[in-house]
């Protein structure tokens, strides 16, 4: 019997495993607005280590934090507090291939900045509203969702998470929030992950993700997630929507990609993506109703926009206009099962635009849905798949720009309760040289 | 995300998986104690299985389904048409007939007694939906990669009896007898079949044709078992049956080099996972080694199968071996859930991603309402009348 169609090779994409900080979170007690302390604490001045120091900061203080080798596993539960590196490449907090996690933030309003990470074999930087676990891809049972709320408001900026073995910038069950002007590189899942959230209110902008499995990855994060401006090439994968059964608040849908940079994923510098996905510029796995417009993909080598089921989960109301497609093996395609078969989905015709089927190609996007099958998916080209890369062995990257804060010893202040979208319809499709200054993949 | 847990990086099974450690250590805490706690858990029923042994037919419940706690050696799957959905009359007798059967096993027919003997009586969706068409049970499974090669008559059916025991030659006699009493009815298609015993004496877990261990992954606790395989109101300890005749190319799979074999199965011939850890410990999908690769391959059955990759329940596996010569012989799987779904999403799945699934070719396949139990002040079929 000759082997059945398989499933898009990243449709499976494996999920972050957030409980493994039980064994870090003790649940802290959060400090009550009441709590006393220092408005700055300055590492190693004035705390021998980050830890300490946030024993010893004030809510909405500042940990100011000199360069250094900091090899300890920082838990964040003092709310609006900012973690800030005097010197984003000198600042690195190091799992040296044994910790779980760099900085696992479980209080609202944090800041975390101009710092790096490294070596963790879990995540790089973690913000959750769900600390111990208890989430949807607890097997072997489902799980109703959660009643655990998400967590509130975080920014992440200026940080560079390199060779963390799942993720090197993670949010989950959080909402509120901004990822921007980060550097991810070396992970075996994805360098910046998103997930399970509606209405999530995160901007994810202006951010570098290369030599990853999967450069940036949304599971199950709906409505106002805006990813804008980053540069995801040089990975495996460059991004994914995707709609995952392990995780709650399925399906993933409704976000904005616009302006960014998704060129030549077919890095052998990496870890493999876990099924095999390779040479694919953005993967849509049972997402829906996103846009993804504006975007510059290029020269992925499978195909540069892949849409697909997520087992009976369609990929649905897509809409796929104003990108710029060039070099890609094929430029957008759906190999949907017919059994969860897409539809809305569309891709504006251009000359010599490669779509299939060719029945997606429409200036707009139709408002009733008639569901086809895809084509299958051995009408791909047939990719030959480098070996993977040890996530701590794949390279580092060139030297990361600091913020303009680096050297403040003021804090972030209160983060605001609500982040709001990006000016999208200023942002053009990006040049070809998006942030590669700051690129080790160019 | 429970999964997390902290294996000790000397537990690790090969130098290769640093990651696995870690992001494979994600199944422990949350999956290792669970386990854990199933293990220690009394199981729900603890009836003896051996031979001479009487296993309950009355009470909440059928037997067959649960109990014998360890599932009898031989059982025979008889699947019948019936002239008359709207006639129901003949389960309240069927189900009186089958108790006095197993409390009081007649010589002519069960000379050594009662030998394990369960029967388990089930209604095909025609049935079903012809009567309540909103209950579980109604709808029919979709087909599924290959059915379509299935003989007509290996398809579907309005009445399943299944009937198993210690002692093989008793079953067609007693199904004959009990069927005797059944007005309008026609055989559809039929299996003998077989099991080997527990390797640990007890318990679900045997070796089936393929050469490596199943049912290693079922619910066993009353909890268990109420959250994944009984129904609800208005038919409160009934289930859905799933029934597949899988026809195994065993020459083809026997003949892949041991490594091969495991990789295809995910779980090693003594019943570990390729994840680690010991025989019979939950598989670790996540775990992965530091270069990104899976330690559990991304088209291994277990991988495939697993639940959690479509919010499925824990299906209850209670399967058999079959083999009718001329190299047709498999799997008789029969699963119980408390919805459809479970099964359908899975075999979908299967269809997609399972390496298994190409030495594999249906050639039977059925779905049961399997009726709540009966006793003396509930007859067998009374929730449907």
């Amino acid at each position: 019997m000759a082997r059945r169609n398989r499933e898009t090779p990243w449709a499976a994409v494996v999920i972050p495993v957030v409980t493994a900080l039980l064994v870090v979170i003790v649940a802290s007690a959060c400090a009550p607005d009441t709590r006393t302390g220092q408005s700055l604490v300055r590492v190693p001045q004035d705390a021998p280590s980050i830890s300490r120091a946030l024993e010893l900061v004030a809510q909405h203080g500042l940990v100011l934090v000199d360069p250094g080798i900091y090899p300890e596993a920082v838990t964040v539960t003092v709310p609006d507090v900012t973690i800030r590196g005097t010197d984003r490449n000198g600042v690195v907090i190091d799992g040296e291939g044994l910790r779980q996690s760099g900085i696992v933030v479980t209080a609202p309003g944090v800041t975390v900045e101009n710092l790096t990470v490294r070596n963790h074999n879990f995540y790089g930087v973690l913000v959750t509203g769900m600390p111990g676990g208890g989430g949807g891809h607890d097997v072997p049972y489902s799980k109703p969702a959660p009643d655990m709320p998400l967590l509130q408001r975080f920014r992440v900026d200026h940080v560079t998470a390199i060779n963390n073995g799942l993720y090197g910038i993670y949010s989950f069950h959080a909402q509120h929030g901004v990822i921007e002007d980060s550097y991810a590189s070396g992970s075996a899942d994805s360098g910046i992950y998103v997930g399970q959230c509606r209405d999530c209110d995160i901007v994810v902008r202006g951010n570098l993700a290369e030599r990853n499995a999967v450069g940036f990855e949304n599971a199950n994060a709906s409505d106002s997630v805006y990813v804008v401006g980053n540069r995801w090439s040089g990975n495996r994968v460059g991004m994914t929507l995707i709609s995952s059964y392990q995780e709650d608040l399925r399906p993933q849908r409704a976000n904005l990609v616009v302006g960014n940079l998704i060129t030549d994923n077919t890095s052998a510098e990496s870890p493999v993506q876990a099924d095999g996905g390779f040479g694919i510029g953005i993967g849509i796995s049972g997402g829906q109703d996103n846009q993804v417009e504006r975007n510059r993909i290029t020269g992925n080598r499978l195909v540069g926009i892949l849409l697909n089921n997520a087992e009976d989960l369609p990929a649905t109301g897509n809409s796929l206009l104003g990108n710029s497609f060039d070099g890609n093996g094929v430029d957008v395609a759906d190999t949907s099962q017919a059994r969860a078969a897409g539809s809305r989905n569309c891709v504006d015709p251009a000359a010599g635009l490669d779509v299939r089927p060719a029945g997606m190609a429409a200036r707009a996007c139709p408002t009733s849905a008639s569901p086809a099958a895809g084509i299958d998916r051995a009408d791909l080209p047939a990719l030959p798949v480098p070996p993977g890369v040890d996530f701590l062995q794949v390279p580092e990257p060139p030297t990361q720009p600091d913020s303009t804060n680096a050297r403040s010893t003021e804090p972030t202040g209160v983060l605001p309760a609500t982040v709001g979208s990006p000016d999208v319809a200023a942002i053009p499709v990006p040049s070809k040289d998006l942030l590669a200054q700051w690129a080790g993949v160019r | 995300m429970g999964r997390c847990a902290v294996k000790p990086r000397q537990g690790r099974p090969s130098r290769r998986n640093l990651l696995a450690g870690v992001a494979g250590s994600a199944a422990a805490i949350g999956g290792a104690v669970a386990i854990a706690q199933t293990r220690q858990a009394t199981p729900a029923n603890t009836e003896p299985t051996s031979a001479g042994g009487i296993v309950p037919a009355t009470g909440a419940t059928q037997a067959g389904i649960d109990r014998p706690a360890t599932p009898q050696l031989f059982g025979l799957v008889m699947i019948y048409d019936l002239a008359a959905p709207d006639d129901l009359a003949f389960l309240a007798t069927l189900g009186r007939d089958i108790a006095t059967l197993v409390e009081d096993p007649p010589a002519d027919l069960l000379p050594d007694g009662a030998v394990g003997l369960t029967v388990t009586v089930g209604l095909g969706p025609r049935m079903v939906s012809h009567r309540r068409p909103d209950l579980p049970g109604a709808e029919s499974l979709p087909p599924f990669a290959g059915d379509e090669t299935i003989a007509p008559d290996a398809r579907g059916g309005d009445l399943l009896v299944m009937a198993c025991a210690e002692d093989p030659t008793v079953l067609a006699p007693v199904v004959d007898r009990l069927l005797a009493a059944v007005p309008g009815v026609r055989v559809r298609w039929g299996q003998r079949c077989f099991r080997g015993a527990p390797p640990s004496g007890s318990g679900t877990i045997i070796r089936n044709p393929l050469g490596f261990h199943d049912n290693v992954q079922i619910p066993h606790t009353d909890e268990e078992l109420a959250a994944n395989v009984w129904l609800e109101a208005p038919l409160a300890g009934g289930t859905l049956c799933v029934v597949r005749r899988l026809r195994v190319d065993l020459d083809g799979f026997r003949g892949l080099p041991t490594s091969r074999r495991e990789e295809v199965i995910g779980r090693r011939l003594d019943g570990t996972p390729l994840s680690g850890g010991l025989p019979f410990d939950p598989v670790d999908i996540t775990a992965k080694a530091a270069n990104g690769e899976l330690l559990i391959p991304a088209h291994a059955h277990v991988r495939a199968a697993h639940p959690s990759f479509t919010a499925s329940h824990l299906m209850l596996r209670r399967g058999y071996a079959y083999d009718n010569g001329d190299g047709d012989s498999g799997l008789m799987f029969i699963c119980f859930q408390r919805d459809l779904r479970t099964y359908v999403l899975t075999q979908q799945r299967l269809d997609s991603l399972d390496e298994l699934m190409t030495y594999v070719s249906p050639t039977g396949s059925a779905s049961f309402l399997i009726l709540p139990g009966h006793h003396d002040d509930r007859p067998l079929g009374a929730e449907l009348l």
